[in-house]
């Protein structure tokens, strides 16, 4: 019912800025950009490039609130649509490999630096090989574990059925961890029991 | 393997920063301002032309229109007054005179 609500008003704001409240840009900026922000940050791993697709995605809502046929689509659905997009995009041109190079060496000895840092190095060696799946793979994976969305909804921000998100999830995170076993030992995986 | 790092990468949160909400704010404005532009203000009253001006200074169409119909009745009452005012105007006038244009003589001088 809140949620419902909630829909209901992302579309009411919308249509009111477009018709010209600025009042009702500001409500969803606030509303919605706390979320554009951390879906792009969690799948991109880096706070500039996620602040720019967080942009990117606001403006294009802006620019289609004239034309928004409230039937069609939830706001925000179409939000995590266009992120899933901007993000993957934006991986594949920058053509990132797996960045442990950018990765600082632990400056002690300390148990907790370490373990914290080797976290850090396994959280960027997903997130390129994220990188480096077909784009519908990484999405699904990405709508699934990282923004913990069920299957259905993900289907309805890929335009598309459950059962092929399930397939593309299935698929994805095999392709994940193909890549992610050639190096357990460099991302300390050997010493884990899972 | 890979759900532990997805739950770190949940958990690791980012505040957004105020100089983002500003960036989309001002996109946001942009956009408006393109959609409703803002008529032009050049600060100056529009031209008017005297005959407007001189409409103005009598009150406008309606005043105008009275000051019409007064002059033709003014007029009407000039040319054929009634037979209540005859004695008015013959005192203004002092009557009805008949002017001679040629007289007698020159007449005569005319007709040889």
């Amino acid at each position: 019912m809140a949620q419902a609500q909630t829909t209901a008003d992302d579309a009411a704001l919308l249509a009111a800025f477009a018709a010209g409240d600025r009042q009702a840009a500001l409500v969803l900026t606030q509303r919605l950009t706390p979320r554009v922000m951390g879906q792009a940050y969690r799948m991109l791993g880096n706070r500039a490039e996620a602040e720019d697709v967080t942009q990117e995605a606001m403006m294009r809502l802006w620019k289609i609130a004239p034309d928004w046929q409230a039937e069609r689509a939830q706001v925000t659905t179409w939000l995590y649509r266009v992120v899933a997009n901007l993000c993957t995009d934006r991986l594949r041109k920058s053509g990132r490999g797996v960045a442990l190079d950018a990765i600082a060496e632990p400056e002690d000895d300390a148990p907790s630096a370490a373990d914290g840092l080797q976290t850090q190095a396994r959280a960027a060696a997903l997130q390129a090989a994220l990188a480096d799946l077909p784009d519908r793979q990484a999405q699904a994976v990405a709508l699934r574990h990282l923004e913990e969305l069920g299957n259905p909804r993900i289907a309805e921000i890929m335009d598309t059925n459950v059962r092929t998100v399930e397939s593309l999830i299935a698929r994805g995170k095999r392709a994940l961890m193909a890549k992610l076993s050639g190096r357990k030992s460099e991302l300390g995986y050997d010493d884990d029991t899972g | 393997m890979l759900d532990d790092t997805f739950a770190h990468i949940r958990s690791d949160t980012v505040p957004v920063s105020d100089s983002l909400m500003d960036r989309i704010m001002m996109d946001a404005d942009h956009v408006l301002a393109t959609a409703h532009p803002l008529p032009e203000n050049t600060g100056a009253a529009p031209s008017r032309g005297l005959g407007a001006t001189l409409l103005d200074a009598i009150g406008g169409w309606p005043s105008a229109g009275g000051l019409a119909m007064a002059t033709v009745a003014g007029l009407w009452i000039g040319v054929a007054p009634p037979a209540a005012l005859a004695g008015v105007t013959d005192a203004l006038w002092g009557g009805t005179y008949e002017v001679p244009v040629l007289n007698g003589d020159l007449l005569s001088a005319l007709e040889g």
